[in-house]
């Protein structure tokens, strides 16, 4: 038995009890993050939100768990998508149309196995008792895939979730569902460049694909947030383009498209596409933390004994899973902020947001940032210092340069005759619209304007 | 150097975590299609459009747009995959050494190659979307 179970190291079985602990967090958390959604949304809009489903579950003797502030509105949502009638509409791909939410959820839950949550644990030597296995200690990492391609794992996991969209909106046979679905594509498509460019910047820095290496170096020169902001930001951007958040969710837009690629979808096939958005959430600010915001680490350039990588106390790691949960619950509540504060853009201006804004400047930011590191950079504040005086430097030059440069306005002023452009600023009013479009939308009215 | 960070066995996790996320999406689509009613009706299985009858399929030609976006992004993200392993090894090199001039120099050829397609696409409107 003990030579079957060879592989078993210390290692391993922390790594699925951190899998398995993780991954419930996740599933719980996805359902509060839509009740958090509801009440945050709620307050700015000046309603009071869900506040009546408790735990009572309708029995007598449970009526002292009635109300709490609607905290059981995740469950009660979760029994009923599961209760609801699992229907696929007549004219669906029948086969893909099951198969697409499943695929979208894949990715969500295994995205976030190499983030190392709680660092380096010193684990004892111990024995299995029924199975009479001795296992060995030393040092683990508390993360479900501690693997030195961490990052290229990550990159390659988060950007599978496309494949879901796309199927689950040509599987529909609806137009409202294959638009959602196209244009989910193409976004993600094009932020996912952004993203992996940025994401390059910060390996640039650090020089190494282990997720452990990026905290580590982090503690040792600053947070990346601090010496890289530009990258930062475009991350940012482009993380919220990559999960069909506002302002960038122009797939499921409710104006436009009714639910966009899920339009026919019901019961919990339904629920696995929100339940896949959440946890893509709460990941991608996992990975967000862990890429700029120092991981674990609790106050930039403060070595605190408890959250410094070289302590691997049990006390240690539990003190470092606090403060990686504060941080991801901080991006997500920042993420939900941006949700119910910017308005979306419409669909060009997200493409044009990728193609002309952010891959352009991540470039040159990537190109500045390799050039700085040929030079060689100092260690420590002076290394933050010097980095962030420089980002400044760059945005100020991109700002002035950019400014100046021919720009196409697709948002062109026609002077339709009675339209609130007409006439146009520094326009003299002596003659019949001359744009066919003004012609063609009002043919008899030719005539000048008295005025 | 960290335990169990370069062997395979590192791996070994990989297995447990995809059977358990592959476990949990075909548990949730069969376990709903076990436990809601089912009932069948003709109007019900139409397409929903707004509640107006779909004319048509959604199986239609589309605009030749998304098609160059995805060549393009073929074109950067293979790119973007082969600067990887350079940011890995870069910061590395020796300060100061000719390696690191010269694993410079390559990249920023290769990036200057790739600025030049990018320019030829905006030039032609390829990323314009209105």
């Amino acid at each position: 038995m003990a030579d079957l179970l060879g592989f078993v190291s210390a290692q391993f079985l922390v790594s699925v009890l951190v899998y398995a602990v993780i991954v419930h967090v996740l599933l719980a958390g996805a359902g509060y993050f839509t009740y958090l959604e509801r009440k945050i949304s709620a307050y700015i809009q000046d309603r009071v939100g869900p506040n009546r489903t408790g735990f009572d579950l309708g029995l007598p003797f449970l009526g002292f768990l009635k109300g709490l502030w609607g905290l059981g509105q995740p469950l009660a949502d979760g029994i009923k998508f599961m209760l609801k009638e699992d229907y696929t509409p007549g004219k669906v791909d029948k086969v893909l149309f099951t198969l697409a939410p499943g695929i979208v959820v894949i990715p969500a839950l295994i995205g976030f196995a190499v983030i190392p949550w709680g660092g380096v644990w010193d684990c004892p030597s111990f024995t299995i008792p029924l199975l009479n296995l001795h296992v060995a200690g030393g040092p683990v990492q508390i993360a479900a895939l501690p693997v030195n391609v961490g990052v290229i794992y990550m990159v390659a996991v988060t950007s599978l979730g496309v494949y879901g969209i796309t199927l689950g909106g040509w599987a529909s046979n609806n137009k409202y569902s294959f638009l959602g679905g196209l244009r989910a594509t193409a976004q993600m498509l094009a932020y996912e460049l952004p993203l992996g460019i940025s994401l390059l910047v910060v390996l640039l820095m650090v020089g190494s694909l282990l997720p452990m290496d990026i905290i580590r170096y982090q503690e040792a020169n600053g947070w990346l947030l601090l010496s890289q902001p530009i990258a930062a930001i475009i991350f940012f951007i482009a993380m919220l383009a990559e999960a069909n958040r506002v302002p960038f969710d122009n797939a499921e837009a409710e104006s436009e498209l009714v639910g966009g690629y899920h339009t026919e979808y019901n019961s919990m096939r339904f629920a696995l596409f929100f339940l896949a958005e959440y946890s893509h959430l709460a990941v991608s600010s996992a990975f967000f933390v862990l890429l700029f915001m120092g991981g674990f680490q609790l106050l930039p350039f403060i070595n605190d004994p408890l959250t410094a990588t070289g302590a691997t106390g049990l006390l240690a790691v539990l003190a470092k899973l606090g403060v990686y949960f504060g941080k991801v619950l901080f991006m997500v509540l920042v993420i939900m902020l941006v949700r119910w504060t910017v308005p979306r853009l419409r669909y060009d201006q997200v493409m044009s947001t990728a193609w002309q804004g952010l891959i352009p400047l991540s470039l040159v930011v990537l190109i500045a940032t390799s050039v700085a590191v040929f030079f060689g950079l100092p260690q420590g504040f002076s290394h933050v210092l010097l980095l962030f005086g420089g980002n400044l430097v760059l945005f100020v030059v991109l700002w002035y340069v950019v400014g100046r440069l021919p720009a196409y306005n697709p948002n062109r002023k026609i002077p339709l005759l009675g339209s609130r452009f007409y006439p146009l600023p520094g326009e003299r009013v002596d003659h019949a619209p001359s744009d066919p479009m003004a012609r063609e939308d009002r043919p008899y009215e030719g005539a000048l304007p008295t005025a | 150097m960290l335990l169990g960070v370069t062997d395979p066995v590192a791996y070994l996790p990989l297995a447990v975590i995809l059977m358990a996320a592959i476990g949990f999406s075909v548990m949730n689509l069969v376990l709903t299609r076990i436990l809601g009613p089912n009932r069948a009706g003709e109007t019900k299985a139409l397409t929903y459009e707004s509640g107006m009858e779909a004319v048509g399929t959604a199986r239609k030609r589309f605009n030749v747009r998304f098609y160059l976006i995805a060549m393009v992004f073929l074109v950067f993200d293979v790119e973007v995959v082969f600067l990887y392993p350079w940011a890995a090894t870069f910061a590395n090199l020796e300060v100061g050494s000719d390696d690191r001039l010269l694993w410079l120099a390559r990249i920023l050829f290769f990036l200057f190659t790739t600025i030049v397609a990018f320019l030829y696409g905006l030039r032609k409107g390829v990323f314009r979307f209105d």
